[in-house]
């Protein structure tokens, strides 16, 4: 696979949608009765989608709305399996899709960062280890021990954050551009993507903010219906993208 | 460095069972955190866990005991072993549904093992099983009826009962993913076979036309297997070890697969 660290070939995805629902036994025993088959039509969020990364590479995903950045996202982070066509990855991936993912509001901020952690894939252990700088980086303080639903919606985030970002990942995934607490966090959140950018992460953006793409991306992938408009260096693209997608701005 | 490729990806099978492995760790916080969460709040806390099959016991007692008298003495022991094994596995079972279709969002969300909240379900209800026998042990003891050897039989009894109650969940949670009225027919199908089954009553009170059916219940072999060592005394027949075993095992394997095969879907119906 050479040195790509990401590579899809023909990915396709189709969701199945009923024409009339039938989420209850009783209706289908009914329909099986009367012998009539349910009729379904496949509805094609990615189209034999192909392209590959390169390891350090920093890609960004556009397209507009439906045009299937999330559900691409999804299925590099292995959340959606391909009904067809093959997904090869390589390295640990930092999914920044759901932020504290599994957040259990009833339990306190440290076993809160356990839960997470283990949903995460970490170990008990290794997160033991690495509490203290989680605890840090996440600002949380003393109420560390207080349950989570005590905290504001940017103390949440920022703990997600925190656990999601702490060791250096090999793939970054973020959709939007992170928006964590207050703007000091932001930066402190930034910063540290920057340096994992650095170091060699590599890292996939979906975002509409055309301006932060082309300030962090150097390579970009135009979705548009599923398929793969073109990709290309982030100029080429974002020009193709501005001049025949939005003629008006 | 971790490697997927979705084209080397070992069969549906296998892969979910390493996956778990993997993420062992997070099975365990999810029975700690639905432990902590049940129990935390009351003040009466872990004993709780042992009072409420005590109460139970002690009102079926004083309500059908006396019934029984001559063919079931020391009829609590009889009935408070047939209502853990009861309660082992539709609790279990119905708290694996109910996880799956909630709590499955998650899925939806970020990669973890699809049978996490099941493996997680069946090892929450198997610690309850292992506290409940504790009260067992306490109306045991007040009854001072006889404990022998042949308790040493119990960890295989629920070895085989816990392979049985996982297959079941596992089976019952793809089928409530897909049909939203599972939990309904479920709670409906269970509670007929609650009274169809020899636990509040000895086998011996229906009557011949009926009880002869009691073959084809599969959950006797299953209560056999643990009242039997501690209500009679001695181990099991053999025919009904063998019973239980091939049943469980039949469990297993078909809820297994089913879920395995299934799981990739179950994304797009949570």
């Amino acid at each position: 696979m050479n040195n790509n660290i990401i590579q899809l070939e023909n990915v396709t995805i189709s969701f199945r949608v009923p024409h009339e629902k039938i989420p209850t036994f009783q209706e289908y025993a009914i329909r099986w009765l009367k012998r009539r088959r349910v009729s379904y039509t496949y509805f094609n969020a990615l189209n034999n989608v192909s392209f590959s990364v390169k390891k350090g590479d920093t890609v960004g995903i556009i397209g507009s709305n439906g045009a299937g950045k999330s559900t691409l996202l999804k299925v590099i982070a292995q959340v959606i399996r391909p009904n067809q066509g093959r997904l090869y990855v390589e390295g640990r991936i930092a999914p920044l899709l759901e932020l504290g993912a599994g957040f259990d509001y009833e339990l306190t901020g440290r076993e809160n960062i356990f839960l997470n952690g283990a949903i995460l894939g970490f170990s008990r252990k290794n997160i033991a280890d690495r509490l203290e700088s989680i605890m840090e980086f996440s600002g949380i303080g003393e109420f560390i021990d207080a349950p989570i639903r005590t905290y504001s919606s940017g103390m949440v985030a920022r703990l997600g954050f925190a656990i999601a970002t702490d060791t250096q990942p090999d793939i970054l995934i973020i959709d939007e551009i992170l928006a964590v607490g207050d703007t000091d966090f932001q930066k402190k959140s930034a910063k540290r993507i920057l340096q994992y950018h650095n170091d060699g992460s590599t890292i996939l953006v979906v975002s509409h903010n055309l301006d932060s793409i082309k300030n962090l991306c150097n390579h970009v992938i135009w979705l548009e219906h599923g398929l793969v408009k073109n990709t290309g260096p982030v100029d080429d693209i974002l020009n193709q993208y501005l001049q025949k997608d939005h003629p008006a701005d | 460095m971790p490697k997927y490729d979705s084209a080397k990806r070992p069969p549906l099978i296998i892969d979910e069972f390493f996956q778990l492995i993997r993420y062992r760790d997070l099975v365990i916080l999810i029975i700690e955190n639905i432990l902590k969460s049940r129990y935390k709040r009351s003040t009466l806390g872990i004993f709780w866990m042992l009072l409420n099959p005590l109460l139970q016991t002690i009102v079926l007692t004083i309500a059908f005991g006396t019934m029984f008298k001559s063919s079931l003495p020391n009829y609590a022991v009889y009935l408070l072993c047939g209502l853990l094994i009861w309660n082992y596995i539709t609790q279990t079972t119905q708290y694996a549904m109910v996880s799956m279709t909630q709590g499955g969002g998650l899925l939806r969300r970020i990669y973890i093992p699809r049978a996490t909240y099941i493996v997680a379900s069946a090892g929450n209800g198997l610690i309850n099983l292992l506290v409940s026998i504790a009260s067992l042990a306490i109306i045991i003891f007040f009854l001072n009826h006889p404990i022998t050897l042949s308790w040493f039989f119990l960890p295989i009894s629920i070895l085989i009962l816990t392979m049985f109650t996982l297959g079941f969940a596992l089976l019952l949670s793809t089928a409530a993913v897909f049909f939203n009225d599972t939990v309904d027919i479920y709670q409906v199908l269970t509670q007929a076979l609650f009274f169809l089954t020899p636990i509040m009553y000895p086998p011996s009170i229906l009557p011949t036309e009926i009880g002869k059916y009691l073959i084809w219940n599969p959950i006797i072999p299953l209560i056999d297997i643990f009242r039997i060592p501690i209500y009679n005394n001695t181990l099991p027949d053999m025919d009904i070890i063998i019973k239980a075993i091939i049943l469980a095992t039949i469990m297993l394997i078909v809820g297994w697969t089913l879920f395995t095969n299934k799981a990739d879907q179950v994304i797009y119906r949570l």
